[in-house]
């Protein structure tokens, strides 16, 4: 059919525009701005220079980067310790409550992080919840310093992450067979040994998926930390949107960026992997 | 399939209606009281889109971005006021359209920043000094900014999220002018500011306020009206001019070149500038107004007020803050150091 | 005892989750400004709230965007699943790839891209910035759910309809579409409720005509602690409770 050929190209040609047009030529720019020369009037001075990258290896700026990478790898480690266990039970639930109960979970997954940040706020501020009670049971005598740090930072992490890890944990154990856990059991193996050699490694995919899904929005969330730090802590996030916002070095924003993109495409590369040592060569 | 393109249509529709008059304002956090908008939008039919920055910069590199298509009404300080002019972003005023110009303090007008004030009309002016919650913070106790440094503040220090306040104040501690250019003092005094770090919780120009109010800070850097509306709701706050001396600055109204509603804008300046819409301002917003014929107008006991109008004694060692020009990188370089380093 | 324990833990972590938003809601209802004790309830800051025109046009705004752009992610997406799932073209692996670094995409990292895009093709950010910019970060969520449910798709419904003469968009129309509809409206769904709720890509990319709401709920929220914000996210929280009951029932009906 003459008209099967033209369809085709359409569909293919307007898919193709468009990523290419607004997913491939924009970061192209990005690596591209983040080798220039910061402009003195405008943003960006056509001149090639690597003053951008050299800035970036300043300890100072090392140092913001490890803060960032060991925030966000506490949080997702955090949220992996409180959510595997959860999203186990879950998946051993009755059949009755379990449509019931994963609904409760995907309510908060879908309220925006950022009215959940503000609730967090409410709960931690110095006249807020949490020293309101422990003030009126006598426990402390002056209110606890919990907002405006890094402790804020990290409660409020976990707290809007923590969804995004159950999911896809939940999705990952709920398709392991619970009879592949009675064999391993009834071969006489151990709690311990059975979680090690057979259920970890079979949710593994919904582990390392959980874990990016946290661990990637943790790095670039910047209202996060906008919200509920104080003076003392900078990540990488709020960092690239000051070089856009104020401090007009383009260059320097983009070259942050670059590094942020190299970190999830190794991360991208473990998740690959990982899923290859899943299933040992029966891909589904 | 074709309902649902009309239904998107229908949808769209508003985006393609005729705009009414609009005026884009841009301005500081909480600068302008609600009702004085909504009166000039009952006189004349045009809304205000009224969105807000934090400091000079993020105005600059906004204005920069959107190569000033987009805000009609901006509010620069003096020193970026002569930046922006140099820069050619700014329109020259017509003052045959602003009649109400007149009411202006002439103590105030053609100064260097931009002489004949071509391009600029004062908004507000103030001081920036130290905050204390007066419960924790005995009168007295806290009288110069190096008091500010003492350990038993840990943590419990604001500082404005503002380069040229915060390296001011710096400089003014180790006795340097805050408009000082050389490189060497400009070093010594991130380097004093280093020390103080462990006793900043937080950078905050939005709204500094907040912060005292909620008890999470108990002294601080802030600029004189916060330290106004902070007092009017808990009379503990309250203010004084650093011995060291306070930094002086004027807020002006500028129409960006490249805006859209060029008459709406001149509409709503000249507006701004009646006696009684300044006095509404100045008396709600916490700043001295610069507007002669508005101060004629002020509540007594506002016009008394130290706080919002000091007295010489209390402007003995205070500087205007002017452009420090090529030197502004020098100061970004160690504010951004300042920033990034942990102590 | 066992049992307890593990009840008891799953407990935990959904009051851990809900406490927050419990608070939030239950202090919009409360008469008063600055403390958190409890002063009675009120509707008060509800009536501020819708009396504040600013807002509004705000919601509205968003509104507009999340809409067309889900639409047209939608649209987009759908094509470019079926795409990628029938046809054999160059660059096929590339686009797949293409597709799923997008999703694991650095918000932020996507957010300056497209500002350093619309600026150095001068294009005025306001609407159409947002709405491009919204529907590029929501075609691969789209293409995601409709290539789930296309692996489980029927060849012989194809093979059988192309025997018959069919045509590649009669094919399309006819057979793929209908039976594809669910994921395709569980895309839209998903695209708009992403566009509703942007705040990092949205915070580069709009203009100074034309604010969003996840944006003015930013700035309220930098301004401190106040029950009118406690009122709006009270409101918005509700809004989310319907949108996931609709797509709830939506899911039911694929069956």
């Amino acid at each position: 059919m003459k008209g099967d050929l033209w369809f085709q190209r359409v569909s293919v040609g307007t898919t193709w525009f468009w990523l290419a047009a607004f997913a491939l030529i924009p970061n192209v720019m990005v690596v591209a701005a983040s080798l220039l020369e910061r402009g003195d009037r405008d943003f960006i001075r056509f001149a090639l220079s690597l003053e951008s990258y050299r800035r970036l290896l300043d300890p100072l700026y090392l140092r913001v980067l490890w803060n960032s990478l060991y925030l966000a790898a506490l949080s997702t480690l955090t949220c992996l310790a409180m959510g595997y266990p959860f999203a186990y039970l879950l998946a051993r639930v009755p059949r009755r409550y379990s449509r019931l109960l994963l609904l409760l979970v995907i309510i908060p997954f879908w309220t925006s992080s950022l009215i959940r940040t503000y609730a967090i706020i409410i709960i931690l501020k110095t006249r807020g919840v949490v020293n309101n009670i422990l003030l009126w049971t006598g426990l402390i005598q002056a209110p606890l310093e919990l907002l405006h740090n890094d402790l804020a930072i990290f409660i409020g992490l976990v707290y809007t992450l923590l969804p995004f890890m159950v999911l896809p944990l939940y999705a990952a154990i709920e398709k392991l067979d619970p009879l592949l856990v009675e064999a391993a059991r009834d071969l006489g193996a151990g709690w311990l040994k059975t979680f090690a050699r057979v259920v970890i490694p079979l949710t593994l995919p919904g582990i390392v998926a959980g874990s990016m899904l946290v661990f990637l929005p943790a790095l670039g969330m910047f209202y996060i930390p906008d919200l509920l730090g104080g003076a003392r802590t900078l990540l990488v996030g709020s960092l690239i949107r000051n070089q856009f916002l104020a401090a007009r070095d383009w260059p320097f924003g983009a070259a942050l960026s670059v590094v942020l993109t190299a970190v999830m495409t190794l991360l991208l590369l473990v998740y690959a992997r990982s899923r290859r040592l899943a299933y040992r060569g029966d891909l589904p | 399939m074709k309902r649902l393109l009309l239904a998107l249509l229908f949808v769209a529709s508003p985006l393609f209606a005729a705009e009414d008059q609009v005026v884009n304002v841009y301005n500081w956090s909480e600068y302008m009281p609600k009702e004085v908008l909504e009166k000039f939008t009952m006189e004349t039919g045009i809304k205000v889109n009224y969105s807000t920055y934090d400091s000079n910069e993020v105005l600059y590199a906004k204005l920069k971005t959107i190569r000033g298509d987009g805000y009609d009404l901006v509010v620069p300080s003096t020193y970026f006021v002569n930046r922006m002019r140099e820069d050619g972003m700014l329109l020259k005023l017509d003052k045959a359209r602003l009649p109400n110009f007149q009411y202006l303090d002439p103590a105030l007008l053609n100064k260097p920043y931009d002489p004949n004030n071509d391009y600029s009309v004062p908004y507000l002016w103030g001081t920036t000094g130290i905050a204390y919650n007066s419960k924790k913070i005995k009168p007295g106790q806290v009288r110069r900014y190096i008091d500010m440094w003492d350990p038993q503040y840990k943590g419990k220090v604001l500082l404005l999220d503002d380069m040229r306040e915060v390296l001011g104040m710096g400089l003014k501690v180790l006795g340097y002018s805050i408009n000082d250019t050389n490189e060497k003092h400009i070093r010594e005094a991130y380097e004093k500011l280093r020390e103080l770090m462990p006793n900043v919780k937080v950078f905050n120009a939005e709204s500094p306020k907040v912060f005292f109010l909620e008890e999470e800070v108990t002294v601080g850097l802030v600029w004189n009206g916060e330290a106004y509306k902070a007092g009017k709701e808990n009379l503990d706050i309250k203010y004084v001019h650093p011995v060291e001396g306070a930094a002086l600055w004027m807020d002006n109204l500028v129409i960006p070149m490249g805006a859209k509603n060029v008459d709406n804008a001149y509409l709503l300046l000249d507006f701004l500038l009646r006696p009684e819409v300044a006095r509404v301002i100045s008396e709600e917003i916490g700043y001295a107004t610069p507007n002669k014929a508005a101060m004629a107008l002020l509540d007594k006991d506002f016009r008394d007020n130290r706080m919002v109008f000091p007295s010489q004694d209390d402007l003995k060692n205070s500087e205007f803050q002017i452009d420090v020009g090529e030197a502004t990188y020098v100061y970004e370089r160690y504010w951004e150091l300042l920033k990034v380093g942990r102590n | 005892m066992k049992r307890l324990g593990r009840i008891g833990y799953l407990i935990l972590i959904y009051l851990f989750l809900y406490c927050p938003i419990a608070v939030l809601i239950v202090f919009s209802f409360n008469d008063s400004q600055y403390s958190l004790s409890w002063k009675g309830a009120t509707l008060n800051w509800y009536r501020v709230l819708l009396a504040d025109g600013q807002l509004l046009r705000v919601a509205l705004n968003s509104l507009m965007v999340a809409l067309c752009s889900a639409t047209l992610a939608t649209a987009i997406g759908t094509v470019a699943a079926v795409t990628l799932f029938r046809y054999r073209f160059f660059g096929r692996r590339l686009l797949y790839a293409l597709i799923y670094v997008l999703i694991m995409s650095p918000e932020i990292v996507m957010g300056i891209s497209l500002l350093m895009l619309f600026v150095a093709i001068r294009l005025t950010l306001g609407f159409w910035t947002l709405l491009l910019s919204h529907t590029t970060f929501c075609i691969p969520f789209v293409v995601v759910t409709v290539l789930s449910r296309l692996s489980g798709f029927d060849r012989n419904l194809v093979d059988a309809a192309q025997d018959l003469g069919a045509s590649e968009v009669q094919v399309f129309r006819r057979i793929v579409l209908p039976l594809l509809m669910p994921a395709v409206l569980a895309g839209w769904l998903l695209s708009f409720t992403l566009s509703l709720d942007d705040v990092i890509i949205s915070f580069f990319v709009t203009g100074p005509g034309f604010e969003v709401l996840p944006l003015r709920i930013f700035s309220l929220v930098r301004l401190g602690v106040k029950p009118e914000i406690n009122a709006l996210c009270t409101l918005m929280f509700g809004l989310t409770l319907v949108f996931i009951t609709l797509s709830q029932v939506l899911q039911k009906e694929k069956r």
